[in-house]
């Protein structure tokens, strides 16, 4: 079935066309049952980036002191991009891709590592296994804010780890925190689906094989909370809530370079 | 007449003029006598729960709705209601709802009023009269999140959890024992605990819900007895009654081991990294090791208080003399957003605190001073707190262990630890 869209849309653009007016009129109707498309597009900061704050380890220095530690709240790179915003899908009954199904059977691991959060954002599904674990030489904790969810709050020894799954998804990605080094803060998302990412270095990020016809994304940054507004191309958008209506194409969508103002990042 | 005896409130109230003050004098004392028609107190009310109505940006009508389905389920501090599905026992409720009076037989009622309100507050809100005054504040049974207990950490207390509370109080806090009252009682307010929670987390999840709305619902609840009942009160009451379920496994130490050796084990296991003890409660077992954490009922007035910080700042950067239309409109309503979260943090919230580990060395023990009491401690962690839980990290073994060592910090011989040993009392003060 995969093959046969990829023949659609090498072949016949004027075809992808119609099927694309179909999927706007006939909202989730099977007209765009098996037509998948990628969408892609960058954040990046509107002003002057921030300087990166460097954090003095005060616990453990004698292992944690020798790693280079930042501030990771905002992480904006030298071409402007803003890492780490996040971008999911805001429907929850969403089809799924069947190459996507797998992913569900995935570990998502959230390291503790060189005293900090590996990675600093992390995308789970709900019903797939999160494990916390331990790779440095100190002991830490995982203090898991969530609020659907039960939050946890166990002790990871030196090599130690917890696995866990999550039943709820949560409509505002939870924090994570390490009570022993309270520097250390990352953020766990949890989804009913697998189409949520986060933004690379460079503030660019893709999701692929989302199902062809009108999504609505969520877009969120922990300084900025769900982003208000960007600029594209010159002209402000506002997304009330971090809402953004796309229409999905097989063709694939690029949202281009949406420009987010330094003011946003009050939290 | 003392201008405190002039009561400029109740005179102007009842339209008497100064010179008919006995009149008012007379009304007072038909008041006592006739309890019923001549009151004029409005009728107590409970509060909404501002810092997350303000979290969650909720406009006034929004802030009402939620207001209207708590009404509709709970009823109000004079007159409770309960829905089946909370599992409360109304009987019990009624005992303690309402101003302090006796019933027909005689019995005392408004006994939250009487014994708990000034400190949790009518609402459970923990922003009684006076709660400022007291260090560390009074619990807020909103979240629905309690420390000291004998179930798994994110679980409910058993009602014997507070009924034990209620009875012996919190060592080291504001909170007395209620021995005196009689068991009735202390049953009876356990129960309105769990209400005032029960309520507190189903107007926490009404407010939260707002944000999950589709545009089309135009910012209006359902009104839905799945949504209301289902999804909004049954998970804040339903773990409840499954908390007896979720009790805490206590395998015994092994027969047969040596005191003084389980307390060597326990102190290698507090300054190893294993249990890591030492990290939070220090190395002298002062609490000194961590004073910058805050705990889960701070940690919202926190936020609101940096985003207040962030806003202002926005408003200095971005304020310059040739604004646009639009820029001027931005301006005021960040302005506005300034004076609502200055609002809420100076009206509804008291100044945050950060997180005290405790200081081991007292032996006074806030959750309770049995071994037992100490090994739920290690073992589940503190719900809402920082202190984590051991529970999969350390074996049942040691944390007995720790436990014991714990045990024996008050009386540890000083010389041991060298430069960083406490100070004895004669040679702090």
């Amino acid at each position: 079935m995969n093959k046969f869209s990829g023949m659609f849309q090498s072949s016949s653009l004027t075809f992808c066309f119609s099927m694309v007016c179909a999927a706007l009129c006939l909202v989730n109707s099977s007209a765009s049952a098996d037509d998948w498309g990628t969408i892609k597009g960058r954040f990046t900061f509107g002003g002057t980036p921030p300087a990166s704050l460097e954090i003095k380890a005060d616990k453990d220095i004698e292992v944690c002191g020798k790693h280079k530690l930042i501030n990771e709240e905002l992480v904006v790179g030298a071409d402007k991009g803003i890492a780490n915003v996040v971008i999911f899908v805001r429907d929850k009954n969403v089809k799924v891709h069947p190459d996507l199904a797998k992913t569900k059977s995935e570990k998502v691991i959230l390291d503790n590592r060189d005293c900090r959060f590996h990675p600093h954002v992390a995308v789970l599904q709900t019903g797939q296994a999160f494990v916390l674990k331990n790779s440095d030489t100190v002991g830490h904790n995982s203090n898991v804010a969530t609020i659907k969810n039960p939050a946890s709050n166990n002790l990871i020894p030196s090599g130690g780890e917890v696995s866990q799954t999550l039943s709820s998804d949560e409509a505002i990605p939870a924090q994570v925190n390490c009570n022993i080094h309270p520097w250390m803060k990352a953020w766990l998302v949890v989804r009913p689906n697998p189409y949520a990412t986060i933004t690379a270095a460079d503030g660019s990020f893709e999701i692929k094989n989302l199902p062809a016809g009108e999504l609505e994304l969520q877009l969120w940054h922990e300084k900025a909370g769900f982003i208000q507004e960007f600029t594209v191309g010159g002209k402000s958008e506002k997304v009330a809530k971090g809402r953004k209506k796309v229409t999905i194409t097989p063709a694939g969508i690029d949202l281009g370079e949406m420009v987010i103002s330094a003011g946003a990042f009050t939290k | 007449m003392t201008p405190l005896l002039k009561s400029p409130r109740g005179s102007d109230r009842h339209g008497f003029k100064k010179t008919h003050s006995w009149v008012v004098f007379c009304t007072l004392l038909g008041c006592f006598f006739v309890s019923s028609g001549c009151n004029k107190t409005p009728p107590a009310s409970f509060r909404s729960n501002m810092i997350e109505a303000t979290k969650q940006r909720l406009s006034q009508s929004q802030e009402k709705q939620v207001a209207t389905v708590l009404l509709a389920m709970f009823g109000t501090p004079d007159n409770p209601v309960v829905l089946a599905e909370t599992g409360l026992d109304l009987e019990k409720l009624t005992l303690c709802a309402g101003p302090v009076r006796s019933d027909i037989v005689g019995r005392k009622n408004g006994l939250y009023r009487e014994h708990c309100a000034h400190c949790h507050g009518i609402t459970g809100d923990a922003m009684g009269p006076t709660a400022a005054f007291l260090n560390p504040y009074p619990r807020d049974y909103r979240p629905g999140v309690f420390k000291f207990k004998s179930t798994e950490r994110v679980e409910k207390p058993t009602h014997v959890d507070l009924v034990r509370i209620l009875h012996n109080g919190i060592a080291g806090t504001s909170m007395p024992s209620f021995a005196l009252l009689s068991e009735t009682q202390i049953d009876a307010l356990a129960e309105y605990v769990k209400y005032l929670s029960i309520r507190g987390e189903t107007e926490l999840s009404l407010m939260r819900a707002f944000f999950e709305l589709d545009d089309d619902a135009k910012g209006i609840l359902p009104e839905t007895r799945e949504f209301l009942i289902g999804e909004m009160l049954l998970p804040a009451s339903e773990k409840w009654l499954a908390a007896k379920e979720s009790q805490i496994p206590v395998p015994l130490i092994s027969e047969g081991v040596d005191l003084v050796e389980s307390i060597a084990k326990g102190k290698a296991l507090f300054y190893g990294d294993k249990a890591n003890c030492v990290k939070c409660h220090g190395v002298t077992g002062l609490g000194d090791g961590q004073a910058n954490d805050y705990d889960d009922w701070n940690k919202p007035i926190v936020e609101i208080d940096k985003e207040l910080r962030g806003t202002r700042e926005r408003i200095k950067v971005t304020a310059t003399a040739s604004m646009s239309p639009e820029e001027l409109a931005e301006h005021v309503a960040l302005q506005d957003w300034v004076t609502k979260l200055s609002q809420v943090l100076d009206g509804d919230s008291l100044k945050p605190r950060t997180v005290v580990p405790r200081n081991l060395r007292h032996g006074v023990y806030r959750g309770g001073r049995r071994p037992l009491d100490l090994y739920y401690r290690i073992y589940a962690g503190i719900n809402g707190a920082p202190m984590p839980a051991a529970k999969g990290a350390v074996s049942p073994e040691d944390i007995w262990h720790i436990v014991n060592y714990v045990r024996s910090l008050p009386y540890e011989f000083d010389g041991e630890l060298g430069a960083d040993r406490p100070l004895i009392a004669r040679e702090r003060f």
